[in-house]
């Protein structure tokens, strides 16, 4: 479904990605673990198209997307949930989740109410605040609101960053329940990046750990596990994830 | 004249300026929020709005209300061009280079008008040609009709206004655009669309209160640099790039302004609104609705 | 925060080589000789004249906005405050040429100070918007109060002062003015490099990182408001002699911008740079008189043109010309090896139930926290559990809700980042937050001269802590340009080089990877054996346990447990709250 060949990239003069090749198959939940300024957030951005590869390739079903603005890749069904959930703060909840379905063409308002309420059967706390503007919302219920806006554009794919971040172990639970659900009730294709790699590598199927821009590991959830390379960084080396 | 009726002309008067500086502080407001750029040619766009406004209508070739049509279609055009040629080579970089850009954008614009119009200040009928002197009188107090229609205009544009940002998904699309760019390109709102639209928009109100105010004041070709200076202080008051802030700036603005002329000194009128401005922004630099963002490390 | 980021050169940081500056000063000698032989018309003589006097005032921008990053829309107040004292002073008051000229250099002076402490709050548009302000005001009273300015008909009959031989003659006071012009950009040249300006230029780039650095942020900006009113001001007596006439005109808005625009166009980070730009868009009308009905017109189109096309000015091509020819500059080394300062106390950092509320948000919510001297201090727990605010807090960043912090026996709640910098408190940044355009060495003097000394002093400890870090061949690259991992070693040696006593690290190997981790925990191991007392945040506890022999555990900004990190690891209330318990990981 989705496919990296040998990405590099960089911010300013900076290079960030040094050749990341990663695959995501149809009906995946796949991980992708590094520290922090390994080069998570950037591939992301890369496949969103917020940012242009330097070299290598991006393909979505075969086609090259790495040169597509934002907007168009959004529209080839591919939806981002960036770091930091990105809520619009000025809008409800329910008009955070209208603009979800920008990428698709001629929406009536019928299927857009349906939508909804689909979303709200899924994740029952926003129907409640759906009046509610972003900015009010807690941690967890912006996470749980910036996946409900990018399941509004009925993506193929669904990119994830960090829905742990800053979130309690309650919440990351939660959220991490919903990822899986979605992912086996709607089929929809998932790439998480993440550090808590004990919590990402529990749902996911396979996962890739990038370090320093490059992809250094790869292999299934429960090889990765059990890995000792990836105890000893991302598991705090006992079975601790502090 | 009773002072009562004094005060309410007064008023008046300085309500209808208010209004007129409100016109340009909404354009200043919506293309800061949705652009993050703080535009110094607003001011001109009313210079160049009753300039063309008196290209066309000068001679009465064309019907007074074609012309006026025309004249906004011309702004639209305008503030295409100066989205493209102004902001869209620098969206990406900071600040200052930007705000540059748009000073040297309104130099052009300014001695552009001067070289065309010439130095002699020239005259735009008002909107309603009545006989007589052009308003009606209520209670001691003279209404003119230009006035008037600054006013019922004004009212009318900030009600379409919160009507459009409220209640249409394309008004919410700008919302989404002024406040998180990069989010909203990934969710496939054609961003730099929604960008053009809003200099468009600015700049067609920009060019009506120009348009509006023509038959009061002069037009000269430096007729927009006051006037974007009080659009200025009338958002910074308000809490920059908050839209009531920019309404209730701009009216009070113009009520100051005109008790402080009546009742003070005409010769530092336009001084009154900038102290208040400096005054605000040395006190409460987050304005009247802007609310304190805490700085991150 | 740079206003300039994108703007700043990649090119101008590139220091000169000094025997480059005294052939440049030698040149500019040279120049100035000759210029008023080559060209005698009384014409260009008065041209001349006129151009040193936007000239020297342009190099008041070049302090206030090449160097320190403040923008001022208003610039032309000073320059015509300056040509109204000298006017008023010969004229009116009939005072000898120098005693107007120093009485009005200590009046645009004072309102550069005042300028500058009123405008301490506001930086980027707003300022931009009070300066502009001022600049009306100012016109205003200038074309209003007739008593004093004369109004709109302006000051006629202005003196020209005597230095060794009477300078009344144009010819006399055009070699005066030239001479000033060098003089002037001498010293705003030399500037740039000496502690004041390199302080100014942390302002520029990274405000907050300048202040942990013990930079008093506040008093740099102001200082820089008075060095641009003063040369604004000497601009603007040197013009008053000049043309032995002013009227308001001289200094409308229209002049700021002109300034604005001079300095742009030459490049605002360089002083001949700033002085080009102002000779070139003053002759510019001269060449382009045929315009005259457009002209202004072709003016603003040259400023957009000069934003878009080149952004770095005119001094950006000769900086990459210099580059291109010149030799790499030679690497310094240090005489001995970085030595720390081991506080008396052993209490180093005392913590007492500190709370950090942000709106309904409780980052902090009294917490207890002592680091003893020689302890490497880890403070762990989740995202978001508050370990950055309490760095924050402790570092003067933030002011806490409630709560005190003792460092090293006094009181330091709520003191200034540059005062509790000045104690001995050196930090990192979660993100980093480097003087980007700045060099290596630059960076790092920044922080080596808040300890005072003699200039070699300074020197010799900013490069014993690059050396420490080992980064001694990049000490002239600026650091934009360098990878990560190196970025991560300036800061610190950049938070060495002050002669710390305490060091807070906020999570120092982030991004880093396992070489250049281990790399680290060996230069944190010899710094604690040098005996620094280190507080340390970090999420890579196989990285932690080397170097830390102590911990303190946050959990939603209280603190869960505390203990040597055997303990910590083992502790229930820690494992419980966010250990991943293998049962709850879903599906697997």
């Amino acid at each position: 479904m989705l496919k990296l060949d040998n990405v590099h990239a960089a911010y300013d003069s900076v290079v960030v990605l040094r050749g990341v090749s990663l695959q995501v198959n149809q009906g995946e939940i796949v991980c992708l673990l590094g520290a922090n300024g390994a080069g998570k957030t950037t591939t992301l951005r890369l496949i969103s198209g917020l940012i242009h590869p330097l070299q290598g390739k991006v393909c979505l079903e075969d086609k090259p997307i790495h040169h597509l603005s934002p907007e168009a890749i959004a529209r080839l069904g591919v939806a981002h949930v960036p770091e930091g959930r990105r809520i619009f703060p000025g809008l409800t909840v329910r008009e955070n989740l209208i603009l979800g379905a920008s990428n698709r063409r001629r929406v009536n308002k019928v299927e857009l109410t349906s939508d909804i309420k689909k979303m709200f059967e899924i994740f029952p706390d926003l129907e409640k605040l759906q009046n509610a503007l972003g900015w009010t919302l807690s941690g967890g219920q912006q996470q749980m609101l910036a996946i409900a806006r990018s399941l509004m554009a009925h993506p193929k794919i669904l990119l994830m960053d960090e829905p742990s971040l800053g979130l309690g172990p309650i919440v990351v639970q939660q959220v991490f329940s919903v990822i899986k659900q979605i992912n086996e009730t709607m089929g929809t294709t998932v790439l998480v990046v993440e550090q808590n790699a004990v919590i990402a590598l529990s749902v996911a199927s396979r996962g890739y750990v990038i370090e320093n821009g490059r992809i250094v590991l790869e292999g299934k959830a429960s090889d990765l596990l059990n890995n000792t390379e990836v105890r000893e960084a991302y598991l705090g080396g006992r079975r601790t994830c502090i | 004249m009773s002072t009562l009726s004094l005060i309410g002309q007064i008023l008046f008067a300085g309500l209808a300026i208010g209004g007129v500086y409100t016109l340009v502080a909404l354009g200043i407001v919506l293309i800061y929020r949705a652009t993050n750029v703080v535009n110094f040619a607003q001011g001109d766009f009313t210079m160049l709005g009753a300039y063309v406004l008196f290209a066309l209508s000068n001679g009465e070739k064309i019907n007074f209300f074609v012309a006026f049509l025309l004249a906004l279609v011309v702004m639209a055009v305008l503030g295409l061009l100066f989205e493209l040629g102004v902001y869209y080579p620098l969206r990406n970089r900071s600040f200052l280079p930007v705000v540059i850009a748009t000073i040297g954008a309104s130099i052009m614009f300014q001695n552009g008008a001067l070289a065309i119009f010439g130095p002699m200040p020239q005259k735009v009928r008002p909107v309603i040609y009545a006989s007589g002197n052009g308003g009606i009188t209520l209670g001691g107090v003279f209404f003119d009709y230009q006035y008037i229609v600054i006013l019922v205009v004004t009212l009318a544009l900030v009600l379409l206004q919160y009507l459009f940002f409220e209640y249409t998904v394309l008004g919410k699309k700008m919302q989404a655009t002024s406040q998180d760019k990069d989010m909203a390109r990934m969710l496939g709102i054609p961003v730099s669309i929604m960008i053009a639209l809003t200099y468009i928009y600015s700049t067609v109100i920009g060019g009506l209160s120009g348009m509006l105010v023509a038959p009061i004041f002069f037009v000269t070709h430096k007729m927009g640099v006051m006037l974007g200076l009080k659009a200025f202080a009338a958002t910074i008051c308000g809490g920059f790039g908050d839209v009531r802030g920019a309404i209730l700036g701009g009216l009070a603005l113009g009520v100051i302004e005109s008790f402080g002329a009546a009742f003070i000194s005409t010769v530092y009128k336009d001084a009154f609104s900038l102290l208040l401005l400096l005054l605000f922004l040395l006190i409460r630099p987050q304005g009247i609705f802007g609310e304190k963002v805490a700085e991150k490390a | 925060m740079s206003i300039l980021k994108k703007n700043s050169s990649s090119t101008t940081n590139i220091g000169f080589n000094p025997s480059v500056s005294y052939l440049a000063f030698a040149v500019g000698v040279i120049i100035v000789i000759l210029l008023p032989l080559i060209f005698t018309s009384r014409y260009t003589v008065n041209l001349i004249i006129l151009a040193s006097a936007v000239g020297i005032s342009t190099l008041g921008l070049t302090v206030l906005l090449g160097y320190t990053g403040l923008v001022s829309l208003g610039h032309a107040v000073f320059y015509g405050i300056g040509a109204y004292g000298i006017a008023l002073g010969t004229t009116r008051w009939g005072l000898n040429w120098w005693i107007a000229l120093i009485l009005s250099m200590a009046f645009v002076a004072l309102i550069g100070l005042i300028l500058g402490i009123t405008t301490l709050k506001v930086s980027g548009h707003y300022l931009a918007v009070v300066t502009i302000c001022v600049q009306i005001i100012f016109t205003l009273i200038a074309t209003n109060w007739k008593a004093v300015t004369g109004g709109p008909d302006g000051i006629s009959g202005i003196h020209r002062p005597e230095f060794i031989v009477s300078l009344s003659t144009s010819r006399n006071f055009e070699w005066f003015c030239l001479a000033v012009l060098l003089v002037a950009v001498t010293f705003v040249w030399n500037l740039k490099d000496r502690p004041l300006g390199r302080a100014m230029r942390a302002v520029r780039e990274n405000e907050l990182a300048a202040q942990v650095l013990g930079v008093d942020t506040l008093k740099i900006k102001v200082v820089a408001f008075i060095l641009s009113a003063v040369f604004g001001g000497l601009g603007g007596a040197i013009y008053a002699s000049g043309s032995l006439y002013i009227s308001p005109d001289a200094f409308t808005f229209d002049q700021s911008v002109q300034f604005l625009a001079m300095c742009l166009t030459g490049g605002t980070e360089s002083a001949i740079g700033s002085m080009l730009g102002a000779w070139l868009l003053y002759f510019l009308p001269e060449w382009l008189r045929q315009l005259k009905n457009i002209y202004l017109v072709v003016y603003g189109c040259i400023i957009i043109f000069v934003i878009v096309f080149i952004p770095e000015g005119l001094w950006g091509f000769v900086n990459l010309l210099y580059r291109k020819l010149a030799k790499p500059r030679p690497i310094p080394v240090s005489k001995q090896p970085l030595s720390l300062d081991i506080p008396e106390t052993d209490i180093v950092l005392q913590v007492e139930n500190l709370g950090k509320y942000f709106g309904g948000l409780k980052a902090l919510d009294g917490v207890d926290f002592i680091v003893k001297r020689g302890e490497v201090h880890a403070l762990i727990g989740p995202n978001g559990s508050g370990k950055s605010t309490l760095i924050n807090v402790v570092s003067g960043v933030y002011s806490p809700t409630f709560g005190n912090v003792k460092f090293l026996g006094k009181e330091v709640t709520g003191m200034r980042p540059c005062a509790v910098a000045q104690m001995g408190l050196s930090r990192t940044f979660q993100n980093l937050r480097l003087f980007n355009t700045l060099t290596v060495y630059e960076n790092v003097l920044v922080a080596s001269q808040r300890s005072g000394g003699s200039i070699e002093e300074v020197h010799e400890r900013a490069i014993a802590a690059i050396e420490f870090v080992g980064l001694r061949e990049k000490v002239h690259e600026q650091c934009k340009n360098l990878p990560y991992g190196h970025q991560k070693l300036v800061e610190l040696a950049r938070a060495l080089a002050g002669r710390p006593k305490l060091l807070l690290l906020d999570e120092p190997a982030a991004g880093l990877n396992q070489t250049e981790k281990q790399d680290l925990v060996e230069l944190l191991k010899k710094l604690n054996a040098m005996g620094l007392t280190m507080v340390l945040i970090e999420h890579d506890m196989s990285l932690v346990a080397q170097i830390s022999n102590q911990a303190t555990v946050l959990n939603f900004g209280k603190k869960i447990s505390e203990g040597t990190m055997e303990h910590v690891l083992q502790d229930p209330v820690v494992v419980e709250a966010y250990i991943g318990k293998k049962e709850v990981a879903l599906g697997a």
